[in-house]
């Protein structure tokens, strides 16, 4: 049995500690804002927040988190800063298909909460574990540098 | 019955290591790319004596349950360390992936324990019923095997207080599994007065473990630049016989070609 935070709840987790906690996410508590793109920790799509780091969820074993906190893009939504994300994101059409998004948007949230005010090439590493298939990053990058700056103050 | 424990002490996580052996998982990131359904784990990413950074007179320790952002953050790690842990992967791997679980996968591909072999570091070994310090270089025993014992885990990587200043480090090709290569090479040249007191150099991913051909530096040691400048056709002969690439991967001679160049251009900055 392994007690955990998942987005500001207490949650109880009695399955196997080997598990996948990307697994767990989406088969067992329907909480598909989390992707899974290839299960080798090389896609970021399964990114969530634990503990305030990054961390691909395909690579977590249950067992690993008790005590944590975890954050995924359900609970990040909640947020302000979020808000302003998402604005920015919208505002420059940096979203085709989407896939890549939650890890995106949960990877800015880890760069700027660490630099609040980013270089391009500081955005371009704080993604670089996230591919996108679709937009060749451009927008991707001008919309965190966008968010960084209007919703200043945020991080 | 698949059981895994998460201690927060080393005492514990000892005890339980003896016994039930258990899969030692500290970041997961080489073990969950498998994640064996019926693993058991002994946690060991909570346990505070496994997260120190300190120096004492002669060395600079990491814990082994140390992550690359750990690493890259602190200020008592070397540059020749941070530079490497910079270039591995991207952050939400190297935010968990640990330099114990980096030597504790024994791949010769391993860009933390590339830096911590090139600067003849240590391993510390302890168990419940006592500690062994191993030279980084004697715990590979050969091909993904390692001189650590069922009841043992690796606490603590100790690197030797030297002159770290003078290095060259670079790492060729991408870890995709789409690439068809990867090497990597490491250099230290410590010169004082025109004097080489120190060369050591190690290689990456062209043999079953981590080169690191310490009695070929030794020709350079204790030599002037312009005696090694005489010596750098023998050194580099020495080199290129004892790099035996892996046998029946692709690319061996490319690999073996990259790595003299790199020696190469290691000797060339170097005004040897
Ligand atoms: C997408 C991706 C990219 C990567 N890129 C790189 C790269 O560029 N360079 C690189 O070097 N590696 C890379 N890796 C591999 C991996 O991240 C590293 O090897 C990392 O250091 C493993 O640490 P861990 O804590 O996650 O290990 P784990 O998966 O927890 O363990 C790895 C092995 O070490 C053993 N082990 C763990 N802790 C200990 C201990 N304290 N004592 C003894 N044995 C122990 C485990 O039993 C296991 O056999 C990459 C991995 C992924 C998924
Ligand atoms: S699904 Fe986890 S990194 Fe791709
Ligand atoms: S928008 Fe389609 S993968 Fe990024």
């Amino acid at each position: 049995m392994s007690v955990f935070n998942l987005n500001g709840k207490e949650v109880n987790y009695a399955g196997s500690p080997a598990g996948r906690l990307l697994d767990v996410l989406r088969g067992e508590w329907q909480m598909t804002g989390t992707k899974c793109g290839c299960k080798e920790g090389e896609c970021g799509a399964c990114a969530v927040i634990i503990d305030g780091k990054l961390t691909n969820s395909c690579l977590v074993a249950m067992g690993s988190l008790e005590g944590a906190n975890v954050t995924t893009i359900e609970g990040y939504r909640e947020t302000q800063r979020f808000a302003a994300l998402d604005k920015a994101f919208e505002a420059v059409s940096a979203v085709q298909c989407g896939f890549c998004i939650p890890g995106m948007v949960l990877a800015a949230e880890c760069l700027l909460s660490a630099n609040p005010h980013p270089t391009e090439d500081e955005i371009r590493e704080g993604i670089s574990g996230n591919i996108c298939r679709c937009t060749g990053y451009g927008p991707i990058i001008k919309a965190i540098d966008m968010a960084a700056k209007e919703g200043d103050g945020l991080w | 019955m698949v059981k895994s424990f998460a201690p927060t002490t080393l005492a514990e996580a000892l005890k339980l290591r003896k016994a039930h052996g258990l899969t030692l998982y500290t970041g997961g990131t080489d073990l969950m790319v498998e994640a064996k359904e019926d693993a058991s784990y002994l946690f060991l990413h909570k346990i505070p004596e496994l997260k120190e950074i300190k120096q004492d007179a002669q060395y600079i320790r990491f814990g082994a349950a140390c992550t690359f952002s750990d690493l890259i953050d602190h200020p008592l790690t070397p540059k020749i360390l941070k530079e490497a842990c910079g270039q591995i992967a991207a952050p939400a791997i190297r935010n968990i992936g640990s330099i114990g679980g980096n030597i504790g996968n024994g791949s010769p591909k391993a860009d933390s324990a590339l830096i911590f072999m090139v600067t003849d570091s240590l391993v510390r070994l302890v168990c419940e019923d006592g500690e062994r310090m191993l030279p980084l270089k004697e715990f590979y025993l050969g091909r993904k095997k390692l001189a650590l014992r069922r009841d043992e885990i690796i606490a603590e990587v100790l690197i030797p207080r030297q002159n770290l200043d003078n290095y060259y480090y670079t790492k060729v090709g991408a870890r995709n599994a789409l690439a068809i290569s990867r090497v990597a090479f490491a250099g230290i040249l410590d010169v004082r007065d025109g004097v080489i007191r120190h060369c050591a150099t190690a290689f990456g991913a062209v043999s079953d473990v981590i080169l690191r051909p310490a009695e070929i530096d030794a020709m350079l040691t204790g030599k002037t630049l312009t005696q090694a400048k005489a010596l750098r056709q023998d050194y580099l002969a020495a080199i290129d016989q004892v790099i035996v690439p892996i046998r029946g991967r692709v690319g061996v001679e490319y690999r073996k070609d990259v790595c003299l160049n790199l020696v190469r251009d290691f000797l060339d900055v170097n005004g040897i």
